[in-house]
């Protein structure tokens, strides 16, 4: 199976990479909620606009969002 | 012809100047032959000064071709034989050969080092037959008149036997590695596609990527927390001073807001006032990497650079030998002597005057050492012709450096008021210095900012001016520089003070990463995912590090040549052995990374015009000029091309134009300076420079 954001062999859903990243993803979402009252899909469309996250950290986030709004 | 002592050296300008030296006229008749120039001096008898070219003589397969591994069985063989590029050489080793047969005497007087001292052997023994048992060794850590004739009147009665053992082993166990894992990779890579790419790993090679791509992963799953910060000024006599909250950082927005409530406007009172005297000792002589690091961070010069400017100021006899990892200066060096001939130059005179007025002088020192050479030190000559910008940068921090090691400690004062605002606390700091000590010695090359206070008091109140609260992000680990990955290579002990910054270059010429604060290719994060998938060890620090201390004690006499290529041997053959195994799912995962690579470097950007589109680099199939075209076009979708230069190359700079948005590329073309080119002809920023040039023809043309 393929990742589903890149052409690597994935591990679940995502490939080796993707999957820490989403790992990332996942966690930090506490720390954002305690920081600002924030939901799952403002958190996601804020790291992906934020310069300072990784680019892959900013695939999982999109991918994420766009499951969200399907 | 008369019989005479052959001396061999390192390089045309180290020979130059050792001919200089010992011919009692200071005129040595400089003769070329074939090319090669080599010095005849007059001392107590004839002598021949002859330069090397640097190793002239290499390790090479011992049979068969370059398609196949594992290789194990080598030899040494000369440059121009075992590599592509090194013709020239011949005539070099023709030339010793032919000088070494009327030569009645052999002195070895290549730089005191590993290197050095293998290139002094292998001539010996190659070019000059067996010649080195016989030689002797002329050790010296400058180029200096004194330090020559002293050594040539004194030589070691042999050659250093460990130091080249050392020097044999490190080549000979990096050629075995280096030679079969990269064969592995682009003979897989090749089978698989049929195309060829170079692709190489090397026993640091692979680490050094390894701690890369580390940082790299860490950096690309980077999700930042928020955070708030709250900066507050005060006013203290007509003047603004910064203040800073007890907490850095504030982790929720609603505390944050709270605190902003609860001191916005308001009046505080001193609480309290720390006072703090402290001194700062001088730093240590630069060792190579000390001064690698001083040079980026003061002049962004990469090691590399850095190594190859403080060469020349050794071949020039103005600094010491560079390559060292020692932080001592022995007395003998003669540090009176040193700062005498340094105050000739006005700019030195006066600071030079100061420490010699000292009854006692003693450098600080650091721990390391090295058996070879000392720290890196000026020898107090003085340029003989005018140095480059490079040059004098390079040769000022190191005359600077031996200076302020012989200062006395700085002190400086510290200060930090507590303010008290509604009960939270705000921190008013200043630096202050007492005493410059060392420092009026190092000045320019300084780092720290004074910050002076007013006379404060207890229970003095204090009105907060303005307060803000700034929404702030935690940042992603820092990037690599070629400055910071060399010091990481120190620490754990991969590779050597010598090639550490040819390796990190390496990387660089395969495509592995690019640009200054490092960034990891797809091709360099493949490279090291496929290692680590299927042959972890060579990637493997733990592994590289052992070996660098079995070299080690070859070099101390601690251990034999022979038993530390057995072993390196012996772990090589099932690494490759796994790899042979896995040559097709290798050669897969490598053909398409390079594929990918390959791709990668020809895009640009985004295309302005349809928006979706990536912009590329393509060649005309009628012309074969090359040009910037939209992805989209394959599609039918959109037919945006730009014109490119046809000279030189061409690469993306993944970054924008300031004055458009529009994506850069940079020219290079041989002998010229890199030109960063925006392709949008209707870019204000071209428009503002048209007229700009306009107007200076104008005025030109005026005062005519």
């Amino acid at each position: 199976m393929k990742c589903k954001i890149c052409e690597r062999e994935a591990v679940n859903e995502y490939c080796e990479l993707h999957e820490k990243a989403h790992q990332k993803v996942i966690q930090k979402y506490e720390t954002w909620k305690k920081g600002i009252d924030i939901s799952w899909k403002e958190y996601l469309n804020e790291i992906a606009e934020n310069p300072y996250t990784g680019s892959w950290a900013k695939d999982v986030a999109r991918h994420l969002s766009r499951k969200e709004e399907k | 012809m008369e019989k005479y002592a052959l001396v061999i050296t390192e390089k045309p300008d180290a020979a130059r100047r050792i001919a200089k030296a010992l011919d009692s006229q200071g005129k040595p008749e400089r003769v070329e032959e074939n090319g090669v120039p080599y010095f005849l001096a007059d001392r107590d008898r004839k002598l021949v000064v002859v330069p090397a070219l640097g190793h002239l003589y290499t390790v090479d397969h011992d049979r068969g071709g370059r398609n196949y591994y594992p290789v194990f069985n080598f030899k040494w063989a000369p440059r121009y034989k075992a590599e592509r590029g090194a013709k020239e050489t011949r005539a070099w080793v023709e030339t010793f050969s032919k000088l070494a047969k009327d030569a009645e005497d052999f002195i070895a007087a290549c730089d005191y080092d590993i290197e050095g001292s293998l290139i002094g052997y292998c001539l010996l023994k190659y070019a000059c037959k067996d010649k080195e048992d016989v030689a002797k060794r002329m050790k010296f850590s400058t180029l200096t008149k004194g330090e020559l004739e002293k050594t040539y009147e004194a030589p070691l009665s042999h050659l250093d036997f460990a130091l080249i053992e050392a020097g044999k082993t490190r080549h000979e166990v990096d050629w075995l590695y280096g030679v079969n894992l990269s064969r592995a990779l682009t003979l897989s890579a090749k089978r698989w596609s049929g195309r060829y790419a170079t692709l190489s790993t090397g026993r640091v090679q692979g680490p050094t990527l390894r701690f890369l791509v580390k940082r790299e992963r860490a950096i690309r799953c980077f999700v930042p927390k928020p955070y708030w910060s709250i900066d507050a000024e005060i006013e203290i006599k007509g003047a603004a001073y910064e203040v800073e909250y007890e907490r850095k950082k504030i982790w929720r927005k609603a505390e944050a807001d709270k605190v902003v409530d609860d001191c916005k406007g308001r009046t505080g009172k001193i609480e309290s006032i720390d006072v703090k005297k402290y001194r700062q000792k001088p730093p240590y002589p630069f060792d190579l990497g000390k001064l690698q690091t001083e040079a980026y961070s003061l002049f962004g010069y990469t090691p590399r650079r850095t190594a190859g400017i403080a060469q020349r100021l050794y071949l020039e006899a103005l600094i010491s030998y560079p390559r060292t990892s020692s932080q001592k200066l022995p007395p003998a060096i003669n540090y009176r002597a040193i700062l005498k001939a340094l105050s000739k130059r006005p700019t030195y005179k006066k600071l030079a005057s100061k420490l010699l007025k000292k009854e006692e002088l003693k450098p600080r020192e650091g721990k390391k050492e090295d058996p070879a050479h000392p720290a890196v030190y000026p020898t107090g000559n003085l340029p003989e012709r005018a140095l480059s910008d490079q040059e004098k940068k390079i040769w000022d921090l190191v005359v600077r450096r031996f200076m302020a090691v012989f200062g006395e400690a700085a002190i400086k004062q510290s200060m930090k008021a507590t303010l008290l605002v509604n009960s939270h606390n705000f921190y008013l700091r200043g630096r202050h210095i007492l005493k410059e000590g060392w420092m009026q010695f190092y000045k320019p090359y300084i780092r720290t900012e004074e910050v002076l206070l007013p006379p404060l008091k207890e229970g003095e109140a204090m009105k907060l001016k303005h307060l803000i609260q700034e929404d702030k992000f935690t940042n992603p680990p820092p990037r690599y520089n070629p400055s910071s990955l060399l010091k990481k290579m120190d620490e754990n002990g991969i590779g050597t003070k010598a090639t550490r910054a040819d390796i990190i270059q390496t990387l660089y010429d395969r495509k592995y990463v690019r640009d200054k604060r490092i960034e990891v290719t797809a091709l360099g994060f493949d490279i090291v995912e496929v290692l680590r998938k299927h042959c972890p060890r060579v990637i493997s620090v733990k592994f590289t590090r052992e070996l660098e201390e079995k070299m080690e004690q070859v070099q101390a006499g601690r251990e034999k040549r022979e038993n530390v290529l057995v072993e390196a041997v012996d772990r090589l053959k099932p690494m490759l052995e796994e790899l042979k195994e896995k040559e097709k799912t290798l050669g897969e995962a490598l053909s398409k990374a390079v594929k990918k690579a390959r791709m990668e470097e020809r895009i640009v950007g985004k295309c302005p015009t349809c928006g979706t589109g990536k912009l590329i680099i393509l060649y005309s199939r009628k012309t074969g000029k090359r040009f910037i075209g939209c992805t989209n076009y394959f599609n039918g979708l959109c037919t945006t091309s730009f014109p490119l230069p046809q000279k030189g190359t061409v690469r993306s700079l993944r970054s924008e134009c300031k004055g458009c948005g529009w994506p850069l590329v940079e020219v290079r073309t041989k002998g010229r300076r890199p030109w960063r080119l925006c392709f949008n002809s209707d870019c204000p920023r071209k428009e503002e420079r048209r007229k700009r040039r306009e107007v200076q023809n104008l005025r030109k043309g005026s005062s005519k």
